[in-house]
């Protein structure tokens, strides 16, 4: 099976995201196959992705109630050639953001040629975290909410927010 | 760290290519053909060739040293390269930019790649600001960290990509200082030179926020053998691709570069492949035209049809000019861009004095006098179409016959003639300058369409000189397609043989002549119209009597001819 020579790099990157877990994400490997990840994001505090509600962090029951709503789930794979090449993330909840489609493909340059080897899945999803933060509508994925972004933010915003709450209640 | 085992070696690599020879070449096929001094064909003059050629290479000796000018000064233009003469020069290159700015080889070609591989380019900059170009292309100083690595061997050091402890020795970075092992090192840069195509030229350390270049030292001591080739080939395209002076022969698999410094507008070169090309536009050779009308004169071929139908059914012909015109703003007062005739829309009427032409008139002339034009724009542009067609046609026949008469007939001949092959190179000459011809007359036609109609007096000179060459290609091309055969069964060294090949030569130097009026004439806008009218064609027609055996047009002051020598019949019955 695939995950007996799971090279060094991944086994070491996997515990360490679930021993020292980033502040606001999750990722736990899939038990059938330890190069798919199930990933958690908490919308940052600040944004129309903030959560409402109380959350427990799946895979460290220690780390305690926090709110919930605003958990969006993602999924991440890493294929043959990580770390030469970059990690696939998607996000499965959908989001009302401009620089993610309705597939939940993310338009992030350090996911396509930015991409280095350096860089790590923890890196990856603090990255996707900050975009939460930042959205970009001059380089867009999704053109209609990019043109909805630029020309009445506040309205844009709004239904972020409102999709947030339909969508990532994190139930 | 750079072991200094790995400098050496691509050293070694520097001067293994530096072993060939500079070869150039340009073929002048409007010359005489004949100035290489080497032929054959001139040394072997006493036992071969029959009294009354005097003349005729007294003639060719004059062209000659003209000649040789022209083509030393064109050769100067223009230079063919091989891969290897390309590594050379490229070497040279990077010395010059190493030794003028005190930098590795390594750095100065990490340099030239970033500004085209232009050497006065790169000291230009560096010389206005050094560390802003280090900063651009990511030439760092190096640092205290690399240093420290290299004298202690034994220290552990974990791999910033695999996670995986290595001691020192098996660790390494570019100069920026940030640390992976050696296998790191290798997968990262073999994925780049095997996924990025030309941009692993580019390649940075992997630290995301480090933008240290990687060079090819780096390169070569870690990627594997396949891998190093590939990425000097890339450097080779590079070179050649980004260099403003160079690009590679267009012909599908020749590996040669054609390096060009002309300045006057002409643009045709000839690669050592033989494939003829103009350099500015990477069509094919197309002189007298210039790149924008064959631009414009391809793309209408290829979409005539359906343009015919447009402007049949959305446009008219300006009365005056019969170009066709499409409507495009609201009222009818048109004015023609290109003759500025005014008219209007509807009537096609002249617009001065024009009041309305609402009444309607019994079916007068204005639709059939529009689908005339229409008809007559066609017409013009499907004559002169086809007479290019037909000549690129005949070139390209030209051109395999050339190649199959070499090939073949040349051995048949030496058997039956008893003359050796190398004696045969005038009739490569004749079919050479026929493809030539071909070549030009093609393109004349096309310049033909566009000569504009309201200057007859250029578009009869035009004509003349198109004619006139037209019918001297036509008796080369017969007498070296048609009259050649003749010799191939007949056994033994015939005084005929002789005479064929006078006639030839002749045919040759005489069309060859032919064409460089034409072209000439046509690349100068046929501006002698302009400026003596056609009085000196005239003068040089009336003074002249053309030879019935080559056509070459000899002063009338001579009886017999300059290049064949046969005498003036009808002189001789006066």
């Amino acid at each position: 099976m695939a995950n007996s020579n799971l090279p060094r790099r991944i086994i070491k990157e996997t515990q360490r995201l679930l021993s020292e877990p980033a502040p606001g994400i999750s990722a736990s490997p899939s038990e059938d196959n330890m190069r798919y990840f199930n990933v958690m994001i908490l919308g940052p505090t600040q944004s129309p992705y903030e959560g409402l509600g109380s959350w427990r962090s799946p895979s460290t029951s220690s780390c305690g109630v926090v709110e919930t709503g605003g958990v969006f789930k993602l999924e991440l794979f890493l294929p043959e050639e990580y770390p030469m090449a970059a990690p696939k993330v998607r996000f499965l909840t959908k989001i009302y953001h401009p620089n993610i489609d309705k597939l939940g493909r993310i338009c992030l340059d350090i996911l396509k040629d930015k991409w280095s080897p350096a860089l790590q899945i923890r890196t990856v999803l603090l990255s996707i975290q900050a975009l939460l933060s930042a959205p970009n509508p001059d380089d867009p994925l999704s053109e209609n909410i990019a043109k909805h972004w630029k020309t009445k933010e506040a309205e844009a915003v709004e239904t972020a927010k409102e999709w947030t709450r339909l969508y990532a209640s994190g139930a | 760290m750079i072991p200094s085992s790995t400098t050496s070696l691509a050293m070694d690599d520097v001067h293994r290519s530096s072993d060939s020879v500079k070869v150039e070449s340009t073929i002048n096929y409007y010359s005489d053909g004949f100035d290489d001094s080497e032929d054959p064909l001139f040394l072997s003059d006493d036992d071969f060739v029959g009294d009354d050629d005097g003349a005729a290479d007294a003639l060719l000796e004059d062209i000659k040293e003209d000649e040789i000018d022209l083509l030393k000064q064109k050769q100067q233009d223009c230079k063919i390269l091989s891969t290897t003469e390309l590594r050379q020069r490229m070497e040279q290159d990077v010395a010059q930019v190493s030794s003028v700015l005190s930098v590795s080889k390594f750095e100065a070609s990490i340099l030239l790649r970033n500004y085209n591989w232009s050497v006065s380019k790169v000291s230009d900059a560096w010389f206005t600001d050094e560390s802003a170009v280090r900063e651009k292309v990511g030439l760092l100083v190096k640092t205290v960290i690399s240093c420290g690595i290299v004298s202690n061997k034994r220290k552990i050091i974990i791999c910033g990509i695999c996670f995986e402890s290595h001691t020192s020795d098996r660790i390494r970075c570019a100069d920026c200082g940030h640390l992976y092992c050696e296998i790191c090192w290798s997968i990262y840069i073999s994925t780049s030179i095997n996924n990025d195509g030309a941009g692993c030229l580019m390649l940075r350390c992997p630290d995301p926020s480090c933008h240290a270049a990687i060079g090819q030292d780096m390169i070569d001591s870690l990627a594997s053998e396949e891998d190093r080739k590939k990425y000097s080939d890339f450097l080779l395209r590079s070179y050649v691709e980004d260099n403003r002076t160079t690009k590679w022969c267009p012909a599908p698999a020749c590996e040669y570069a054609v390096e060009f410094s002309g300045a006057d507008g002409i643009f045709d070169v000839t690669c050592r492949c033989l494939t003829s090309f103009c350099w500015n536009c990477e069509e094919e050779c197309h002189r007298p035209m210039d790149c924008e009308t064959v631009r414009k004169w391809i793309s209408k071929n290829s979409s005539e049809s359906e343009n015919v139908n447009y402007i049949l059914a959305y446009c008219k012909p300006c009365p005056n000019c019969k170009r066709p015109i499409e409507k495009n703003h609201g009222c009818m007062h048109m004015t023609c861009r290109v003759c500025r005739n005014e008219f209007c829309w509807l009537c096609l009427g002249p617009w001065k004095g024009h009041m309305n032409c609402n009444r309607y008139m019994e079916r007068t002339d204005s639709e059939d006098k529009r689908k005339k034009m229409a008809k007559e724009s066609l017409e013009k542009y499907t004559h002169y179409f086809e007479r290019w067609d037909a000549n690129r046609k005949s070139k390209l026949k030209a051109r395999a016959d050339h190649q199959r008469v070499k090939d073949e007939e040349f051995k048949k001949l030496s058997l039956s003639q008893d003359i050796p092959e190398a004696h045969f190179e005038f009739i490569s000459k004749a079919w050479l300058q026929v493809v030539e011809c071909r070549r030009a007359l093609e393109w004349s036609y096309s310049y033909g369409y566009y000569l504009p109609d309201n200057e007859p007096a250029k578009k009869q000179f035009f004509e003349y000189l198109q004619g006139e060459a037209e019918s001297t290609l036509e008796k080369l091309h017969n007498c070296v397609e048609s009259e050649l055969k003749e010799f191939l069964d007949v056994d033994g060294l015939s005084k005929k043989f002789s005479e064929f090949r006078t006639k030839l030569v002749g045919l040759t130097t005489v069309t060859g002549d032919y064409f460089e009026k034409l072209v000439r004439a046509l690349e100068n806008g046929l501006s002698d119209v302009n400026s003596h009218g056609t009085k000196g064609l005239e003068e040089e027609v009336e003074d002249c009597w053309c030879c019935d055996r080559c056509t070459y047009a000899n002063p009338s002051s001579i009886r017999s001819c300059k290049v064949c020598g046969s005498l003036n019949i009808d002189n001789v019955n006066e």
